[in-house]
């Protein structure tokens, strides 16, 4: 089997080592891809690293107007072909995990590629060569699996849609599949009323992220 | 190199039917204006004919390509919602002015290219004006639009659809420059491809993702253009005319592939990028518009008229984003969609199986369940 990403959100300590370290890759140069969201600043610690999922049927690809996005015969979406990429951000607004990044001054998307000119090369990608707690794994499956106790699973389920992915996640239960179907909400805030779990007490470190990261502008 | 890409279709079969309509209609539109242009033939240079048939068979198969491109459900969804606006009659002016400054910084001075690099943004001039310059003086020439009468022993008159215009003295710097045009172009597209083929050999990233058939082919066709046009030139000027039609054949052999290429490979970008054009409209226009706001974060984050558009070309693909809470996944902003996804595996574990703390093996552990726990709240 193929050599690809486990991403284990439970090891994930917010270092963002990942964050530095994909910008030094070669195919986006200087620009980081990769994402660590906090998903309840204000109740835990917790971190969510996202990589491109690279999924079987890329939405990104398929509202892409110019066919910028190509996959190639090892499962991995591509970042946009540069000549072709109108900057209309449509894969930006339509990718199921909120990955691909744009810049309108230089028309163009980019995202996670998993370090193609690394990964092509036998080498692992930047972000799981740093990552410190193997939040961010590379390898074959059969490798990886037997060293965890918790559970790769590629398929996820946005509201109606499944959506299978080259990129695993490590589930810490037995579950098939993740799903996501609505907004969602941290531990400690079930049970509030709506108006309590809105306040989301979003810390200083939220703001500074939030001009970039919530449009996807790099 | 990167291997071949994946085929991506989901848009249900292509129809063939009507872009080869479009395509054998555009043909015929650019027969009659050559007819036409040339004064019924009358200046039409017949060693030219194969340049003209292959120019008349590949405007026709751009025609049809670009046909095709447009039944993808983003493409015929931003082309029809772009005409719609810019054919508004309260915002026409306001309209034809976003397109004209669209045309002059992205098209003509190609600030974005600068922006991705400046050597990029050199190597891209010198090819595309070097293109541009060739077909300029090429096609009308070859097309008949064009030709030229002496005039006493040195004077040159061109005549553009049998309009006359200057007279030009044979030995003026002007007519000297006029007359070397395609050498000069030919000129700036070797340095243009020198630079790209350049970054090509060396840059790690480039090394990675590129193809032979899409990133070399193109620039390998366009050097041998601009050498055998040269060679030409060599051989009339310095060798008495040796070899001269041997290396015409191979001039009009590059030509040809290179028309032949157009609809089909990297050079498309050509004809495509110009949509940029609508894509900017579009774009200006949604944010005087109202804006979504995420459900979730509650910022506006791109134009109602925008997700609602990229909405349902999501459903023309088949895709069902929809969730129990009447929202579809893409009304959410990005940032918001990681998260959703961060707390849906964070509310993963039961407290009550034995997997929690990560011991899938280990049995016998107990702990308060989400349900208890929720309801102590």
């Amino acid at each position: 089997m193929q050599e690809t990403m486990f991403i284990d959100p439970q090891r994930c300590i917010g270092c963002r080592s990942c964050v530095a370290a994909c910008r030094e890759c070669s195919t986006h140069k200087g620009y980081s891809m990769i994402f660590v969201d906090h998903i309840d600043r204000s109740e835990t610690t917790a971190t969510m690293p996202t990589v491109c999922m690279h999924c079987t049927e890329p939405t990104c690809a398929l509202v892409c107007p110019a066919d910028a996005i190509k996959m190639n015969e090892d499962g991995v979406v591509m970042s946009a072909l540069k000549p072709r990429c109108l900057d209309c951000r449509n894969c930006v607004n339509a990718c199921p995990f909120g990955v691909p990044k744009y810049n309108t001054a230089m028309h163009l998307q980019m995202k996670c590629d998993m370090c193609y000119d690394r990964t092509s090369e036998g080498l692992k990608p930047m972000c799981a060569s740093v990552c410190p707690t193997g939040a961010i794994s590379f390898g074959k499956y059969e490798q990886i699996v037997p060293l965890r106790r918790t559970k790769p699973v590629n398929a996820h389920v946005f509201g109606n849609q499944h959506v299978e992915t080259k990129v695993y996640l490590m589930l810490p239960t037995d579950e098939t599949e993740v799903n996501i179907d609505g907004c969602g909400v941290f531990e400690g805030r079930i049970g509030l009323t709506g108006e309590q779990q809105a306040q989301t007490g979003e810390s200083w470190i939220d703001t500074q992220e939030e001009q970039s990261d919530k449009s996807n502008e790099f | 190199m990167a291997t071949a890409a994946k085929k991506l279709t989901r848009s249900g079969a292509i129809n063939y039917m009507h872009p080869t309509i479009i395509g054998v209609i555009a043909s015929a539109v650019l027969t009659l204006l050559v007819i036409v242009g040339s004064r019924n033939l009358e200046h039409f240079d017949s060693a030219l004919f194969g340049y003209t048939i292959a120019s008349i068979v590949a405007f026709g198969a751009i025609a049809f390509r670009y046909a095709i491109w447009l039944q993808r459900p983003a493409t015929r969804t931003y082309f029809r919602r772009g005409l719609q606006l810019f054919f508004q009659r309260k915002k026409f002016a306001a309209n034809t002015a976003s397109a004209a400054t669209t045309v002059a910084t992205n098209l003509v001075a190609q600030k974005f290219i600068f922006k991705r690099g400046t050597m990029r943004w050199l190597m891209h001039a010198l090819i595309m004006w070097g293109c541009v310059i060739a077909a300029l003086i090429t096609f009308p020439l070859v097309f008949g639009w064009v030709h030229f009468e002496l005039e006493g022993d040195l004077g040159y008159r061109a005549y553009l659809f049998g309009i006359p215009t200057q007279l030009m003295q044979g030995r003026d710097i002007f007519a000297w420059i006029v007359f070397h045009g395609l050498d000069f172009s030919a000129v700036m597209v070797i340095a243009g491809c020198a630079i790209a083929i350049h970054r090509r050999l060396k840059d790690r990233g480039a090394i990675a993702t590129q193809t032979f058939l899409l990133d070399f082919v193109p620039h390998m066709m366009l050097i041998a253009i601009s050498v055998s046009g040269l060679m030409l030139t060599a051989s009339s000027l310095w060798f008495e005319g040796y070899m001269y039609s041997f290396v015409a054949m191979v001039h009009q052999a590059t030509v040809i592939m290179t028309l032949f290429y157009l609809p089909f490979g990297k050079l498309f970008h050509v004809v495509q990028r110009p949509a940029s054009i609508g894509v900017e409209l579009y774009q200006r226009r949604s944010r005087e518009m109202p804006q979504a706001v995420c459900p979730r974060c509650k910022t506006e984050f791109v134009g109602q008229m925008w997700i609602d558009d990229l909405k349902k070309v999501v459903g023309e693909l088949g895709f069902d984003y929809r969730m129990a809470n009447g929202q579809t996944l893409q009304d959410y902003c990005p940032r918001c969609k990681r998260i959703m996804r961060g707390l849906a595996y964070a509310g993963l574990p039961d407290t009550k199986e034995k997997v929690f703390y990560g011991t899938r093996e280990e049995a016998g552990h107990t702990e308060t369940t989400k349900s208890e726990k929720s309801s102590q709240q």
